[in-house]
């Protein structure tokens, strides 16, 4: 029994203690990001198409910028890119999700044919779509992903909530009088946060890889901005002479990105669901 | 979208083969080659933007389009010689009237159009009047209309007198009025040239085939294959030892191909920021014109001695380049008072004088505004942002403080009227000086960047008014700097030019490619211009 308790405290300390050290890499990825933009657009062309070295650890491309200062600002740009789209879509997600149960079944009809429509759409042609009409750039791109990453959030927020509806104990706060958003405030919302903040935090490695896709193509932010998407974009004409620094390190920095949110997210949500909080 | 995966295929195809290991299919492929050889047949790999879309009709820019070459499957009245003076092809002869008003061109008797129709002035004609009713590419609006006297005589009536009509000769190819359906022409095109279409397929390549009724010397390569592909696809097909000549760029030029040699031909394919000469403001259609720091002339003269033109070359083409002073160097209008040295201290001097005077952190100073200035490239053009950077870093140490901007072509046009853009032009016709440098009637600036000068204008409108050619090179060159004004160093320099690029193709061992004209903006059919001529050695 003891060892019981000792291996579980672990589990849950090993696993807090792994968010800690997640949320730390990427919040220092994203100041060293920050703090290297100067260098990221700085160009020499002294030291142009330089292989790995110890003093350009990711090399340097064919106008002498340092590979690694742009990883880093395009990862940084990313990921701040990745925060507020995620948030925009998440919100986006609570509210539609809430007001389609608490506003009837006209709101609700409404609110899943926009969720079927917007899903209907590839998610890259409508980020691509959304940000030319946005005029590309930064707006461009924060808009079209906001705009397209809410809806399986919002199907599922509604999902959970139509079925919280019918549970028992919140029959009986409705018949002794609780108004439906109180009802919702305080019953229901409170119930949801686990899959709202595992949701949250997976939008996150779906943000953080439109964003460089629709960058890629040439739809979203501009080439001058050290992008992940740009990087890679450039370096595709450099491939075929022999020069694989320019897309491997940024490439790799992008998938342990990725990968390190969605662990993230998994992580979290064991820790806050009820049914693996204690394995 | 698609395109960008073509390369990672061909990548991966190429690996697999590599990997196979598949000594047959070389040995294929050099029998493949030799085959070639003996045929005297070539095949080239051009840039997938060289592919004509609209087909191989004149009527819809082929030849005479935004990039101009001779159109191969028709003849033009006139042609281009390698020093860019006038020769004949069609025409015996021509002359034009007094007033400039009335050109008038003897064609040659004994040429035949493919499907054995006689080549004759009623074809000229309707060939001049169809180009002039239908080109979106081309200014035909210096046309009235065009005749035929007799058989052999053309005549041209002009709305206005064009002294330059002859380099428009030399690039509209002659297409048969008994065989010209706009609709279709462009697919199953019938000329006289020399060489004939054999087969088009959209996307991927264009079969040339000897004329063998051409009227002139008959063309030593009997047959030329064109594959579009794109730059990383054409060097793989290269290396691969799949074509005889691949079009290629300053990236590549630092690598080695086995039983290929890396040809570098001279271009006015020039690159220059234009520099907006009047202060800002806005006009009616609420688009900013102007720039505050690049109306004053000392600071643009600055910037065209502050530019060390042979380190960008080095920098940024792989020393693939020359410097350039104007939008037409070498060739036969091209002043040379417009050539400068490099000059920091020169320049330094010229911003002090300007009143922009060095602040504390490196950065020149006037009245408590900073100097600085945006500069605009089209995004996806690695060479054009490369030479911005370069530009934008020589700048720096002049103490002009810069910052890039990449922009889509939908609006450039619009952003080049207030910040410096840099653009790219070079073409076989005193008229480039024209576009860039005349006003515009009715706006009071000219096309492309706010400027104005009434002396230079009214040198290239004597120069489009005379009829004497020769005597035309005189004035476009007094356009450009007449000892006292201009758009040289001394003059106004509303435009700054920084180099001309190499054209830069890999060519088998053992072809002899033709020599060269100089050749213009835009790296496609330019090439090819006279492979008529090309051989194969031993």
């Amino acid at each position: 029994m003891k060892n019981m308790t000792q291996t579980e405290t672990n589990q849950r300390r090993r696993t807090v203690f792994f968010l800690i050290v997640a949320v730390m890499i990427l919040a220092a990825v994203t100041a060293a990001g920050i703090l290297t933009e100067g260098c990221a657009v700085e160009t020499d062309f002294s030291r142009r198409n330089l292989s790995p070295s110890l003093q350009h650890l990711f090399g340097t491309d064919w106008m002498g910028r340092d590979m690694l200062a742009r990883t880093l600002s395009g990862l940084s740009l990313s990921i701040r890119i990745g925060i507020l789209t995620a948030a925009v879509s998440a919100a986006a997600a609570l509210l539609l999700g809430t007001a389609s149960v608490v506003l009837g079944r006209k709101a609700d009809a409404v609110i899943s044919w926009c969720i079927d429509l917007v899903m209907g759409i590839p998610h890259i042609l409508l980020v691509m779509l959304i940000s030319l009409a946005c005029g590309r750039g930064f707006t461009g791109v924060v808009a079209g992903v906001a705009l397209s990453h809410w809806p399986s959030l919002a199907r599922v927020i509604r999902g959970e909530l139509i079925q919280l509806r019918q549970a028992p104990y919140i029959l009986v706060a409705e018949r002794m009088g609780v108004s439906k958003l109180q009802n919702v405030r305080r019953h229901m919302l409170p119930h949801l946060l686990p899959q709202f903040l595992t949701g949250l935090i997976l939008l996150f490695p779906h943000a953080i890889l439109h964003e460089s896709s629709v960058t890629f193509l040439g739809f979203g932010l501009s080439s001058e901005q050290p992008a992940i998407g740009v990087i890679l974009s450039e370096s595709m004409q450099y491939l075929t002479t022999g020069k694989w620094w320019l897309a491997l390190f940024p490439g790799l920095a992008l998938v342990l990105v990725v990968a390190l949110f969605a662990l993230l997210g998994e992580r979290v949500r064991r820790l806050l669901d009820p049914s693996s909080a204690h394995e | 979208m698609r395109k960008r995966w073509i390369p990672l295929l061909l990548v991966l195809a190429m690996t697999a083969s590599v990997l196979a290991g598949c000594q047959g299919g070389n040995s294929e492929k050099q029998s493949a080659v030799q085959q070639r050889m003996a045929d005297s047949s070539v095949v080239i790999a051009m840039d997938p933007n060289s592919e004509p879309e609209a087909g191989f009709d004149p009527a819809y820019g082929w030849g005479a389009g935004e990039h101009v070459h001779e159109p191969l499957i028709q003849s033009t009245l006139l042609v281009t010689n390698t020093d860019l003076t006038i020769g004949y092809d069609l025409a015996t002869d021509y002359t034009v009237s007094e007033d400039g008003l009335t050109w008038t061109v003897t064609i040659r008797d004994d040429v035949k159009f493919t499907d054995g129709e006689p080549l004759t002035a009623e074809d000229v004609a309707f060939t001049y009047n169809t180009v002039k009713e239908s080109s979106s590419v081309n200014d035909f609006t210096m046309l009235d209309y065009a005749e035929a006297i007799d058989e052999t005589t053309a005549v041209f009536h002009m709305t206005r007198p064009f002294s330059i009509w002859p380099y428009t000769m030399a690039i509209v190819g002659i297409v048969p009025e008994h065989a010209y359906d706009s609709a279709s022409y462009g697919s199953n095109p019938i000329g006289s040239g020399r060489y004939i279409l054999k087969q088009w397929d959209r996307g991927q390549q264009v079969i040339l085939e000897a004329n063998p009724d051409y009227y002139g010397e008959a063309p030593q390569m009997k047959q030329v294959t064109i594959l579009f592909m794109e730059e990383d696809a054409a060097f793989l097909a290269a290396q691969a030892g799949e074509v005889d000549l691949a079009y290629t760029s300053a990236t590549y030029s630092d690598q080695e191909i086995d039983g290929y040699e890396l040809a570098a031909y001279a271009s006015v394919d020039n690159r220059g920021f234009n520099l907006p000469a009047v202060e800002e403001s806005t006009d009616s259609e609420s688009r900013t014109v102007g720039n505050d720091f690049t109306s004053d002339v000392l600071v643009r003269r600055a910037v065209n001695i502050g530019i060390d033109r042979q380190e960008m070359i080095d920098n940024v083409l792989n020393g693939y380049g020359s410097p350039a002073y104007s939008v037409c160097d070498r060739l036969p209008w091209y002043n040379e008072a417009s050539e400068v040295e490099y000059d920091p201290e020169g320049a330094a001097a010229l911003l002090d004088e300007a009143g922009w005077t060095m602040g504390d952190d490196g950065v020149r100073e006037k009245d408590g505004v900073k100097a600085e200035l945006n500069l605009l490239y089209s995004t996806g053009d690695s060479v054009r942002q490369a030479l911005a950077a370069d530009f934008a870093d020589q700048l720096g140490e002049l103490g002009i403080s810069c910052s890039l901007e990449g922009v889509g072509w939908d609006t450039a046009y619009d952003r080049a009227l207030s910040d410096p853009l840099i653009w790219g032009w070079g073409a076989h016709t005193p008229m480039e000086l024209y576009n860039i440098y005349h006003t515009i009637e009715g706006t009071g600036s000219a096309q492309y960047s706010p400027y104005s000068n009434s002396t230079v204008d009214s040198y290239m409108d004597q120069a489009l008014a005379s009829n004497d050619l020769e005597e035309s090179y005189k004035l476009w060159q007094q356009a450009q700097w007449d000892g006292t004004t201009g758009v040289t160093q001394d003059g106004d320099i509303p435009w700054v030019w920084l180099v001309n690029i190499d054209h830069l193709y890999w060519v088998r061992d053992g072809l002899n490619v033709a020599e060269q004209k100089i050749h213009p903006h835009g790296h496609g059919w330019s090439i090819v211009n006279n492979v008529d001529q090309w051989s194969w050695k031993g």
